[in-house]
C-alpha cells in the first residue's frame, strides 16, 4: 500500500444552504480555510450545527460549496463529482450495502475498479484480516454487531487505498469500550498506511486522543487550529476553553499587561497571571480560565477566593471537591488523594490558582 | 458548474452548432425552391404549348386551367408586345397586376425577349393575396410563328414555403436538442443524471403536456381562430350540466359508502386480535376486483339482476332489478373501489403508534372513548385521504357507468359517447376537459393539503404492535359484516364462472362448453396482443418509476417540482381525457401513433408512472442516503450507483410496480377504448362489445381469462423474483 500521501487545502470555502420551508439561507460553513499535511490526521471538533460535517461533505464531494476551492494534492476538486475523487469515507451510519454480504461490500470499490476476480479476492481476505473479520465474510451486514459493521465499513474504505480517508463521526454508535478500542485502531491503521486523514467528531477526548491538529468550530467559523495540547492549555476564547474540558471562568478586570500575561483584579483582590491571550486593554473586562487541575485548596483566608466543600466525589486515581462560592460551584480536582489533604464536605476552604495553569481569556 | 472557461466552451459549440444548422437549412431549403421553381417550370411550359391562340378561347381554357392548378394566375396580353398590347383576360385584380407588371424593372426586357419568341423568367416576385409569386413570360405564336399575344403565369411558392415552416422547426429541435445534451454534459458535475433528467421531461413533455395541450387547443380554436364559442355553444346546454352534476353525486356517495366500509375493513385487520392468516384472506378477497376487468363485476351484476337477470327473472319474476341508473352505480363502484379506501386507511392505522391507545387506556378512558378521542382523530387525514382517492376514481370511472348507467348520464360516458357515437371529437374533448376540474382539485388537496396535516407518515413499515379496541360483540358485529361483503363479492365472481357454461343466459340455462371455443376462436388474438402489450409496458414503466424516483428524491436540480408534478399529473387525469387527447395528438406528423400497439404502451406507462414514482420514493426516503454515497466515494458513477446499489434496494417497489402496470394494463377501458384498432384490439373492450350484444357467455369466458392471465402473471413475478406481489399499496383502481 505504498502510496504517496497527499495534503488538503480549503481555500476561503463558504456553505449556504436554503432554508426548504422558509426560504430563507443558512450559512453552514463561513469563510472557513485551513491546509492538512500529508499523513496528517486531523479532527473537525464541535458542537452539532458547526459546519464540521458540511465542510467534511464538501471535501468528499456529497455537497458544492458556494464559494472557495477545495485541492487534494495539487488537484482541484472543487467541481469534481463524488465518485471522481481519491478519497474514502466511513459514514457515522456505515452505509453499509444491506443487499450484499461483508466480502461483497468490502469487494465493492474494486470491482467497480474492475480489478480481476481473483485479485479482488486476495485483496478482500488481507483486509478483513487486517479488521479481524475473516471468519464473518459471509455474512450479511444486519447479523453485525455495531462494532464488526464499523469494522467492515472501514475494510471496505481502506481497501481501495485512497490517498484521503474521511471520518464522520465512525464512533458515534458505538458504546463506550468499544469506541476507546476503536479509537486506538483507526489511529494505529492511519499511522501504518501514512493516509492522510480529516475526522469529524463532537467528541473532546476522541479528537485530543486521536489527532495531530484539532480544528474547533462553532456556527460555520474556525474558532481555533491546534496540538491537542494548544487547544487544552492554551484555548484563546472562552468558547473553546469550555468545549475541549472541564473549566471555571472568573470575571476579572485587566490592570495591565505584565510580559505575556496580565494584572488583574479579581473584585477587589489583584494578581498577576503569567500567561493570556495578547492585546487585552487595561480597564477591559476578561476572564481568568482555571481547569481542575489548576486549583487547589487552602485554609480559609489564604488564597484568592473563600467558599465552602459542597460535595467530595472520590474517584479512585483523584476526588473531585465541589467548592461552593459567589461564582458557583468551581470543581477542584485533587489527585493522588491518600497522599493530600481532603477537606471534609461543608468545611470553609479558599480557592488557589496555579500560575502556570491558568489563562487570562478575552469575554466573549 | 459554470466556470468561465466551461461558458466559453459552451458558448463556442453553441455558435458552431447554430452556424451549422443555419447552413444546413438554408441549403436545404434553396435546394427545394429550386427544385420547386424549375418543376413549375416544366409544368408552365407545357401548359404554354396548350394556350389557344384566339383570345376568345382563353377565358375558357383559363378557368379549366385554375380548377387544376389553383395557385396559378395567368393573365393574357394580346398583340405585340413591344407596342401595346391589350389585357385579354379581365377583372379589377388582372388590371392590377398588370399596372405593377409594367412598372417593374424587368419588363421591358421581358417583353423584348417574348418579342424574339424566347421565354422569360422573371426574377422579380409580387406580393399578391399573401402570396410571393414570380412571373413567367411566354410568347403565343400562330401557326407561322409570328407572335400574336404573351401569356404572363404567376406561379406561387406555397408549397415551399409550407416546407420551409417544417424545416425551420425541424433545424430549431435539432439545434436546441444538441445544445440541451451539450448544457448537460458540461455544466452538470453528473452528465448521466442531465441526460436522464432531459429523457424524463422529454417523455413527459410529448406524451403529456403535448396531447394535453392539442385537447385543450381543439376546444379553444374554430377555424384557425382562437374563440370561446365551443364552450358557450356546450355549457349553454343543460345535458352537460345535468352529466356534472350526476358525475359528481356518483362520486360523492360512492366515495362516502366506500370509505366507511374501508374503515370497518382497515379497522378490522389493524384493531382486533385476529390470526394473520385471517387477515391474509380478507385481504387477498378484497384485492379480487383490482386485478379483474372492470366489466366483470357489472357483467355479474346485470346476470344477476339485470333484465334478464338470474335473481330478478327466474326467482323473482320481476322483469327489470334496480340496477341500472345511481343506485346499481354506487353498488359496483363501491364494491370495486372500497378496496382502494381499505388498503390506504390501513396504511394509517397501522403507522399510527399503538402506545397513544395504551396511554389513553392507562389514563382510564374505555376502548369506545379511546376510539373516539384518540384512534378516530388521528386517523382522520388518512380518511380524507381515502375519501378523495375513491372520489377522483369514482367520477372517473368509465367502465360501469358505460354499461350501468341507463338514463344517468355521467360525463364520461356522454365524452365517449360524444367522439366515438357521434363523431364530434371536440364536443367529446370539452366533456373530458369539464371532468378534470373534479379530478384535479381533489387530487391536488390530498397530496398538498391533506398529506401536510398528517400525524402520521405512512412508510410501509407497519408498527409490529398492535392494540385490540373491540369487545367481543362489537367484533362480532364487524367479522359479520365482512364476512357477508366479501361473501357476496365471491358469489358475484362464481356467477361470471357460471356464465361460462350456460348457454343462453336469461332464457336457456342449460350447460354448455361452447362458449370457451367461440371465445378462444374471436378473441384469441386479442388475449394474446393484450397480454404482450402489458408485458411489455410493466419493465417499462417499473424502470422509469425507479429511474424517476431516484433523480427526485435524490438529486437537485432546477424544475424538479415541475418534473414531479407532470409526472404525476397522469395520476389526475381522466383516463378518458388521456385517450381523447391521445387520439387528437398522435394521428398526425410529428409523431403518429394511432393504430399501432405502441400508442397502447405509452398510454399504459403514462399512465402507471406516477404510481412508480410515489411507490419507489416512499421507498427510497427509507433508504439511508449514506449507502448511496458510501458506493459513489468508492468510485461508482451515478449510473452504477442506480444499477448496483439503488434499484437492488427498492427493487420490492419496482416489482410491486412491474405487476402493477401489468395488472393496470390487463384491465385498461377508458384510455384504451378511444386508443384500440382492429390490429391492436383490447380484452376488456371485447367484453364490452360481447355484454352490449348480450353475448353474455362470450363475455364471461373472457373475463374469467383475464383474471386467470392476471393470476397466472403474479405466479410468473413471484417465481422471477422470489417476492410476493404487493397489491396493497395499490393508488387507484383503472377508471
Amino acid at each position: 500500500m505504498e502510496k504517496k500521501s497527499v495534503s488538503i487545502r480549503v481555500d476561503r470555502v463558504t456553505k449556504r444552504f436554503k432554508d426548504p420551508s422558509g426560504g430563507k439561507t443558512v450559512t453552514a460553513v463561513d469563510d472557513v480555510s485551513f491546509t492538512i499535511e500529508p499523513s496528517e490526521l486531523v479532527t473537525l471538533l464541535g458542537p452539532s450545527g458547526c459546519g464540521k460535517t458540511t465542510t467534511l461533505r464538501m471535501i468528499a464531494g456529497f455537497e458544492l460549496p458556494t464559494q472557495g476551492k477545495i485541492h487534494i494534492g495539487d488537484d482541484d476538486v472543487t467541481y469534481l463529482p463524488a465518485h471522481a475523487r481519491d478519497k474514502a469515507t466511513v459514514f457515522q451510519s456505515y452505509g453499509l450495502f444491506p443487499h450484499m454480504n461483508v466480502f461483497d461490500n468490502v469487494a465493492y470499490g474494486l470491482r467497480i475498479r474492475k480489478m480481476p476476480k481473483a485479485a479482488i479476492a486476495a485483496k478482500v481476505g488481507e483486509t478483513l484480516k487486517l479488521v479481524g473479520l475473516e471468519a464473518l465474510a459471509s455474512r450479511s451486514p444486519g447479523r453485525l454487531s455495531g462494532g464488526q459493521q464499523q469494522r467492515v465499513a472501514l475494510a471496505r474504505s481502506l481497501i481501495v487505498e485512497p490517498s484521503v480517508l474521511l471520518l464522520d463521526e465512525p464512533l458515534s454508535n458505538l458504546d463506550a469500550l468499544l469506541r476507546e478500542q476503536m479509537r486506538v485502531e483507526i489511529r494505529r491503521i492511519q499511522k501504518a498506511l501514512g493516509i492522510t486523514a480529516v475526522y469529524v467528531t463532537h467528541d473532546r477526548t476522541e479528537a485530543m486522543s486521536l489527532s495531530d491538529r484539532v480544528i474547533v468550530m462553532r456556527d460555520g467559523l474556525i474558532k481555533q487550529i491546534g496540538t491537542a495540547s494548544d487547544i487544552y492549555e492554551n484555548p484563546q476564547s472562552k468558547f473553546v476553553a469550555g468545549f475541549v474540558g472541564k473549566v471555571a471562568f472568573f470575571p476579572v478586570e485587566i490592570l495591565g499587561a505584565e510580559g505575556s500575561g496580565y494584572a488583574c483584579a479579581l473584585k477587589s483582590k489583584r494578581f498577576t497571571v503569567p500567561l493570556g491571550v495578547a492585546g487585552m486593554a487595561a480597564g477591559s473586562k476578561a476572564a481568568v480560565m482555571a481547569r481542575p487541575e489548576s486549583l487547589r485548596l487552602g485554609e480559609p483566608g489564604t488564597g484568592l477566593l473563600e467558599g465552602k466543600v459542597a460535595a467530595n466525589i472520590y474517584l479512585g486515581s483523584s476526588v473531585e471537591s465541589f467548592v461552593a462560592t459567589e461564582f458557583g460551584d468551581i470543581l477542584v480536582q485533587i489527585d493522588d488523594p491518600t497522599s493530600k489533604r481532603i477537606w471534609p464536605e461543608g468545611s470553609p476552604v479558599s480557592l488557589h490558582f496555579e500560575p502556570r495553569l491558568v489563562r487570562v481569556l478575552p469575554e466573549d | 458548474m459554470f466556470t468561465p472557461r466551461k461558458l466559453l466552451i459552451f458558448g463556442l459549440v453553441s455558435a458552431l452548432v447554430l452556424a451549422f444548422v443555419s447552413w444546413m437549412f438554408v441549403s436545404i431549403s434553396d435546394t427545394f425552391h429550386g427544385y420547386i421553381r424549375s418543376s413549375q417550370t416544366k409544368h408552365i411550359a407545357s401548359l404554354a404549348e396548350s394556350i389557344p391562340g384566339d383570345p376568345e378561347a382563353f377565358s375558357a381554357w383559363k378557368e379549366r386551367v385554375s380548377a387544376t392548378d389553383k395557385g396559378l394566375k395567368i393573365l393574357y396580353l394580346a398583340g405585340d408586345p413591344q407596342g401595346n398590347p391589350v389585357l385579354a383576360s379581365t377583372g379589377p385584380e388582372d388590371e392590377e397586376l398588370l399596372a405593377q407588371l409594367s412598372a417593374s424593372a424587368d419588363y421591358a426586357a421581358a417583353m423584348e425577349s417574348v418579342a424574339y419568341q424566347e421565354k422569360f423568367f422573371s426574377k422579380t416576385s409580387y406580393l399578391v393575396g399573401g402570396r410571393r409569386i414570380y412571373p413567367v413570360y411566354v410568347p403565343l405564336m400562330d401557326a407561322d410563328s409570328n407572335v400574336t399575344g404573351t401569356a404572363v403565369f404567376m406561379g406561387d411558392e406555397n408549397e415551399a414555403r409550407s416546407f420551409d415552416k417544417l424545416l425551420l422547426a425541424f433545424a430549431l429541435i435539432l439545434a436546441f436538442a444538441v445544445l440541451a445534451v451539450l448544457g448537460a454534459a458540461l455544466f452538470s458535475r453528473e452528465p448521466i443524471v442531465g441526460y436522464a433528467i432531459l429523457v424524463l421531461f422529454v417523455i413527459v413533455g410529448a406524451f403529456v403536456v403535448y396531447p394535453l395541450y392539442e385537447a385543450f387547443k381543439l376546444s379553444v380554436m374554430q377555424e384557425g381562430r382562437i374563440g370561446l364559442d365551443l364552450w358557450r355553444k356546450i355549457l349553454a346546454q343543460p345535458k352537460i350540466w345535468t352529466a356534472l352534476r350526476n358525475s359528481c353525486l356518483l362520486g360523492l356517495v360512492t366515495a362516502s359508502v366506500s370509505t366507511l366500509i374501508g374503515y370497518v375493513f382497515a379497522f378490522y385487520t389493524t384493531r382486533t386480535a385476529i390470526s394473520p392468516r385471517r387477515r391474509r384472506v380478507i385481504k387477498a378477497l378484497a384485492t379480487l376486483p383490482i386485478i379483474s376487468p372492470p366489466f366483470s363485476l357489472t357483467l355479474s351484476l346485470i346476470l344477476l339482476f339485470g333484465n334478464n337477470g338470474f335473481i330478478t327473472k327466474k326467482l323473482l319474476g320481476i322483469g327489470s332489478g334496480p340496477i341500472y341508473g345511481l343506485g346499481g352505480l354506487v353498488a359496483i363502484q363501491t364494491l370495486t373501489m372500497f378496496t382502494i379506501a381499505f388498503s390506504s386507511i390501513e396504511g394509517v392505522l397501522q403507522a399510527i403508534d399503538a402506545t397513544t391507545e395504551e396511554a389513553s387506556m392507562d389514563l382510564r378512558a374505555g376502548k369506545l372513548k379511546t376510539f373516539l378521542k384518540v384512534t378516530l382523530p388521528l386517523s382522520l387525514p388518512g380518511i380524507l385521504s381515502a375519501w378523495l382517492l375513491v372520489f377522483t376514481t369514482a367520477i372517473a370511472d368509465f367502465a360501469n357507468p358505460l354499461l350501468l348507467a341507463g338514463g344517468f348520464k355521467v360525463l364520461s360516458v356522454e365524452a365517449y359517447l360524444e367522439v366515438v357515437g357521434m363523431s364530434r371529437v371536440d364536443h367529446g374533448t370539452v366533456y373530458a376537459l369539464v371532468l378534470l376540474l373534479p379530478t384535479i382539485v381533489a387530487f391536488l388537496v390530498q397530496r398538498y393539503w391533506i398529506t401536510r396535516r398528517s400525524y402520521v407518515t405512512v412508510t410501509g413499515k407497519p408498527s409490529t404492535r398492535l392494540y385490540d379496541l373491540t369487545s367481543p360483540p362489537v367484533k362480532a358485529a364487524l367479522a359479520g359484516f365482512i364476512v357477508l361483503f366479501l361473501g357476496f363479492i365471491v358469489g358475484m365472481y362464481l356467477t361470471i364462472v357460471a356464465g361460462c357454461f350456460v348457454r343462453n343466459w336469461g332464457i336457456d340455462y342449460s350447460f354448455t362448453l361452447e362458449n370457451f371455443g367461440e371465445a378462444f376462436r374471436r378473441g384469441g388474438k386479442s388475449m394474446l396482443d393484450t397480454t404482450t402489450l402489458a408485458a411489455i409496458s410493466a419493465p417499462i414503466a417499473g424502470f422509469l418509476g425507479m429511474t424517476a424516483a431516484y433523480i427526485l428524491v435524490r438529486k437537485r436540480f432546477p424544475g424538479k417540482r415541475l418534473l414531479e408534478f407532470l409526472i404525476l399529473a397522469p395520476f389526475a387525469i381522466p383516463g378518458t381525457l388521456v385517450g381523447i387527447s391521445f387520439v387528437l395528438a398522435f394521428n398526425k406528423a410529428p409523431i403518429v401513433l394511432v393504430g399501432t400497439g405502441a400508442i397502447l404502451v405509452v398510454a399504459y406507462v403514462i399512465r402507471e408512472m406516477p404510481f412508480g414514482l410515489e411507490n419507489g420514493s416512499s421507498t427510497l426516503r427509507q433508504v439511508d442516503p449514506a449507502i448511496e454515497e458510501a458506493a459513489a466515494d468508492l468510485g461508482a458513477g451515478p449510473s452504477a450507483v442506480f444499477r448496483t446499489i439503488t434499484l437492488p434496494l427498492i427493487r420490492p417497489a419496482f416489482v410491486s410496480t412491474m405487476s402493477f402496470t401489468f395488472v393496470r394494463a390487463m384491465t385498461a377501458v377508458s384510455t384504451i377504448i378511444f386508443l384500440v384498432s382492429p390490429n391492436w384490439y383490447h380484452m376488456t373492450v371485447l367484453v364490452y362489445n360481447y355484454s352490449e350484444n348480450v353475448k353474455f357467455g362470450l363475455a364471461s369466458v373472457t373475463s374469467v381469462t383475464l383474471i386467470a392471465i392476471v393470476l397466472a402473471a403474479f405466479g410468473v413475478i413471484r417465481l422471477l423474483f422470489k417476492q410476493s406481489v404487493m397489491l396493497e399499496k395499490s393508488g387507484t383502481q383503472e377508471a
